[in-house]
């Protein structure tokens, strides 16, 4: 479903003002700190609101967008000098450092007397959790999967997608033809891109942190750089502008036609979906597997509590997320997974075939690395440490020895 | 002789010209190409081929900006925060930089030094801090709290900058009020300030444009609508799950707007005070 | 008239006051507490924050800790990548926009007939924030839309679109002009400024002299502008050194770590990694090596030797 602009602009419009009227006249008003943007997210958010608010009279959500590069930075401040917000979103790869800051508050009891829990199967509660407290309620789910031009593989004379690595690298081969300006795999280097670098890790064998402690196996490490850095610098089948490409870049590429297959969440499903043809152009695939193993994440994210002043309402709000009708709004509007398993029925989902690739992968799918300092770590370590491989600045091993150097001194 | 001295004026003339066209297209080309950028379709942006002059001209991006990112309020505080902040330098920095200008005292060099070292803060390392004092006395997410912050890092600005206008303004009016008994305060108001508003109004133009273009204390000490700036709300629209080019065109355009209206209101001014020297050289 | 002569009195006793020996200090009173106000406990606080362990995210690491991150900053390579690429981004960014803005200046200075709208034109990029700015490039060197890339392989200089900002060679000097499209106006500004007020008389008794445009320049201009352009630099340098945003939007400081800075590295310490005691400590290296360098330019340059004597 794609709302047009027109659309949208009287929709927020009559919603920003139905939220006002009922501000004023709200016994509670509670804030809602998220770092949605796009117009499919907004108007999604304000559609759950609208409902939240008819169906609990006397609270209102002000909601404040936060940039995504930003939020932490803001959040930790207004932890630290004392401006919280009454409730914030809380992805995953950012829930260790949240609640190692002390960010926010212990939703246990609450969870365990709440009927909605039963619609959570353990593992959407095991990344909110933190020495078994649960301190956040699940909403939806970043679930990792591979976009791939259809039309490109069928003129190349593969037969589907890549189920391996080995198989994955051959298709790139095929795939790729430097003279009509075409390439295999929009591979994300720039911002963000550590988190198919720690993924290709794991695949081929290395862990990260275990029990608490730096667990990376050096030798399998530095294999999968090898392996993946390759890609760019061996087998040229990566556009050149990979070290510098974020996400923007990489679903340009894959939209103007110049890559054949990108990785990302079903979070960009409906923007793809807008500029091609399911089906004849592009469709849909999960991860392929490693030597060692087979990794996709599934990350769930929520929403948590971060301040005790209004927190009856509070809850109310953070837990209306986990309900079936929010979570399909959220799908519809942008492609976002639900997290309740109630959901996931849902004849919206088990009845198009482009979902099945998530469906597969939610049984295998792992939960990202979930320890303190990962975010950090990630983005200031692995990021630089994996483009200076790819600009030829180090090698492989450095790469590897950098990260190690990094993670010790993270988790220290 | 003169044929020579007249041909390469000539020749000097017309390197001028070719100077400043050259300069003017590299500082315009890009906002041209903005403001192309701003009437495309999103598809004839996000495309193989280049299009150079839009094959179809749109304004939703215009008419998206304006009422999705809530421009009306974000342009509302910006201004009031540049405002403010002109206003205290103006009311505070007038007075230091005449007093630098025209006293010599003791630390007098000191504490010019000081004013500069004011300036040499970084950032990062006030932003916490800042917030910490800007929350205990409730001036955390107001626009008056951001254009005390900003106060701190310009008012040194303008205190440097315009002393150089008094430096460059005549003492001899002012001496002779002086013997025709007026006071310090006297000759202060009535000879000097006259003398050197011009300057005054260009220094007050760049601390305007300073805080107007300001980024990270903003986006550091605001939250909520009710104070956020523009640049910050700009920032916003960059999501990570969208490629709003035509959006964000739209929104730069519109943010050279109110410069350029308020640069065309104050530029004979501001010309003639530059003219008069800016830094005495 | 009795409330008029009682409104002036408080008037005429600041006239008073005016004439006496502390006159100039209570000029100064109003700016100094405002900026005590706001920044004296802030910068108090961040210095303090430098000698501790402040990590966020471990709430029981918390006491004095001495010179520790200093000494940790000594063996920290990025630290050191980081000053190297600050250094370089810096001077190059100023001898650019120097060189821009002297000769924008220089032309618009010569009057000739039509070139106001010049100087309008010139002036707006100053006018843009960094993020417009930032955005604005990022399309127009973008590998695969970028309009720049586009027309390059057009004339023939490129054979196929680079990507400007993921080769370490290039990312540096793109990001380097795109600083200087962006404040080269204000040199040119004050620049301008400043060539108003050196004498016309000067030149035509040069050139009777026989001196030549460059003679001019080196023996005229440069010396005349001499405070104006110290005090541009110096204003500049600080404002460099210090803001983030721009390679903050344009690279992150990449790829590897070459186009990384000492504030964007301080930034990132901080609010990525919520380690403030070792961000505070790069902040106040950075705060150092401003004073070491304002210090020594202005007892080069001279230019608070001012002309106050009353």
């Amino acid at each position: 479903m794609q709302l047009n602009k027109r659309q949208f602009l009287m929709g927020s419009a009559a919603l920003a003002m139905a939220g006002r009227v009922g501000g004023a006249r709200a016994a509670n008003a509670i804030s809602y700190w998220h770092h949605f943007t796009s117009q499919s997210e907004m108007t999604s958010l304000m559609k759950i609101i609208g409902s939240f608010q008819a169906a609990n009279a006397g609270v209102a959500v002000t909601q404040e967008n936060i940039p995504n590069s930003e939020y932490m930075a803001k959040v930790s401040s207004a932890v630290l000098t004392g401006g919280r917000p009454d409730t914030a979103m809380v992805i995953a790869e950012r829930f260790a450092d949240l609640t190692a800051m002390e960010g926010l508050i212990d939703l246990t009891e609450r969870v365990n007397g709440w009927q909605g829990k039963a619609n959570f199967p353990e593992n959407r509660w095991t990344g909110l959790s933190s020495n078994g407290a649960i301190y956040a309620v699940p909403a939806f789910a970043f679930v990792d999967w591979m976009y791939y031009r259809a039309d490109y593989f069928e003129e190349a004379g593969l037969a589907g997608p890549p189920t391996k690595f080995d198989e994955f690298l051959g298709a790139c081969r095929k795939l790729t033809d430097p003279s009509k300006g075409r390439y295999a795999f929009g591979m994300r280097a720039g911002a963000g891109g550590f988190k198919y670098v720690i993924d290709v890790m794991e695949a081929f064998g290395s862990p990260i942190v275990k029990d608490g402690q730096p667990a990376i196996d050096r030798a399998a490490a530095v294999e999968a750089i090898t392996f993946y850095s390759d890609l760019f610098l061996k087998e040229k089948v990566v556009p050149p502008s990979a070290p510098n490409d974020s996400y923007r870049q990489i679903m340009e590429g894959f939209r103007t036609g110049q890559t054949a297959m990108v990785w990302h969440h079903t979070g960009s499903l409906n923007e793809i979906s807008a500029a091609m043809k399911q089906g004849n152009q592009f469709s849909t695939a999960p991860m392929p597997a490693g030597p060692k193993a087979h990794v996709a994440r599934v990350a769930y994210a929520g929403n948590g509590i971060m301040k005790e002043d209004n927190i009856e309402a509070a809850w109310q709000w953070v837990s209306f997320w986990g309900q079936t009708d929010a979570a399909l709004t959220l799908l519809e509007g942008t492609g976002y997974f639900p997290a309740s398993a109630a959901a996931l029925q849902d004849q919206r989902i088990t009845g198009n075939p482009i979902y099945n690739a998530a469906v597969e992968t939610l049984k295998f799918g792992r939960l990202p690395n979930n320890f303190v300092g990962a975010a950090g770590w990630s983005e200031n370590v692995v990021n630089p440490a994996f483009q200076s491989v790819l600009t030829g600045q180090s090698t492989p091993e450095q790469a590897v020895d950098r990260m190690i150097q990094g993670l010790e001194a993270a988790l220290r | 002789m003169i044929e020579s001295k007249r041909r390469r004026r000539t020749v000097a003339n017309i390197a001028t010209y070719f100077v400043l066209a050259g300069l003017s297209m590299f500082c315009i080309g890009p906002m041209i190409w903005m403001l192309l950028t701003s009437l495309k379709y999103e598809a004839d942006i996000v495309t193989q081929t280049m299009q150079y002059i839009p094959r179809r001209v749109t304004f939703d991006n215009y008419v998206a900006i304006w009422t999705q990112s809530g421009f009306p309020r974000l342009i509302g505080n910006s201004i009031t925060v540049t405002f403010l902040t002109v206003t205290i330098c103006v009311a505070t920095g007038t007075l230091a930089a005449y007093a630098f200008s025209r006293f010599a005292f003791r630390g007098r060099t000191q504490l010019m030094l000081g004013y500069l070292v004011v300036r040499m803060f970084p950032a990062v390392m006030m932003i916490i801090p800042l917030y910490v004092v800007m929350r205990g006395v409730g001036l955390v997410d107001s626009r008056f709290g951001l254009a005390l912050a900003y106060t701190s890092f310009l008012l040194p600005l303008f205190v440097w900058m315009l002393k150089g206008f008094f430096d460059s303004a005549p003492r001899e009016l002012e001496s002779a009020a002086r013997i025709d008994g007026s006071t310090r305060l006297g000759a202060m108001v009535r000879i000097v300030m006259p003398l050197a508003r011009n300057g005054l109004v260009a220094s007050s133009v760049f601390i305007a444009i300073a805080a107007w273009n300001e980024f990270l204390f903003a986006l550091m000490l605001t939250t909520g609508q009710g104070s956020r700036t523009w640049p910050v709300g700009l920032q916003l629209m960059v999501g990570e799950f969208q490629l709003p080019w035509g959006v964000l065109a739209a929104g730069g355009i519109l943010s050279i707007l109110p410069v350029v209206v308020l640069f065309a209101i104050v530029q004979r001014t501001m010309v003639q005070g530059l003219t008069a020297g800016a830094i005495k050289g | 008239m009795t409330s008029s002569s009682s409104r002036y009195l408080p008037l005429r006793a600041l006239g008073e006051l005016s004439e006496t020996r502390y006159w100039m200090y209570l000029l100064l009173l109003p700016s100094l507490v405002m900026i005590l106000l706001v920044i004296a406990y802030p910068t108090l606080y961040g210095m303090a924050i430098s000698f501790r362990d402040m990590r966020l995210t471990r709430p029981g690491l918390d006491g004095w800790v001495g010179f520790k991150h200093y000494a940790g900053m000594w063996s920290d390579p990025v630290f050191w990548i980081a000053l190297k690429n600050t250094v370089v981004w810096v001077t190059a960014a100023i001898v650019l926009e120097l060189a821009l803005g002297l000769l924008a200046a220089t032309a618009l200075n010569r009057d000739l007939p039509g070139t106001k709208i010049f100087a309008v034109l010139i002036l707006l990029p100053y006018f843009l924030p960094n993020v417009v700015a930032g955005h604005m490039w990022a399309l127009l060197l973008d590998p695969r839309l970028g309009v720049i890339n586009d027309l390059l392989v057009r004339v023939g200089v490129l054979e196929t679109y680079k990507a400007w900002f993921a080769d370490p060679n290039t990312a540096l000097a793109a990001t380097v002009l795109v600083e200087a499209w962006h404040g080269f106006p204000f040199f040119a500004l004050l620049l301008l400024a400043g060539l108003k007020s050196i004498p016309e008389d000067l030149y035509r008794a040069a050139a009777v002299d026989g001196a030549g445009v460059s003679a001019q320049l080196r023996l005229i201009t440069l010396p005349m502008l001499k405070t104006v352009i110290a005090a541009a630099v110096i204003l500049r340098v600080i404002g460099l050194v210090n803001s983030p945003d721009l390679l903050l939007i344009l690279t992150g400081g990449g790829p590897g770590d070459a186009t990384q800075v000492l504030s964007l590295y301080a930034f990132q310490t901080a609010y990525k990694e919520f380690n403030f005691g070792y961000a505070s400590a790069l902040s106040v290296v950075m705060f150092v090596i401003l004073m070491i360098f304002a210090a020594a330019y202005i007892r080069l340059s001279r230019i608070t030797k001012g002309e106050g004597d009353d």
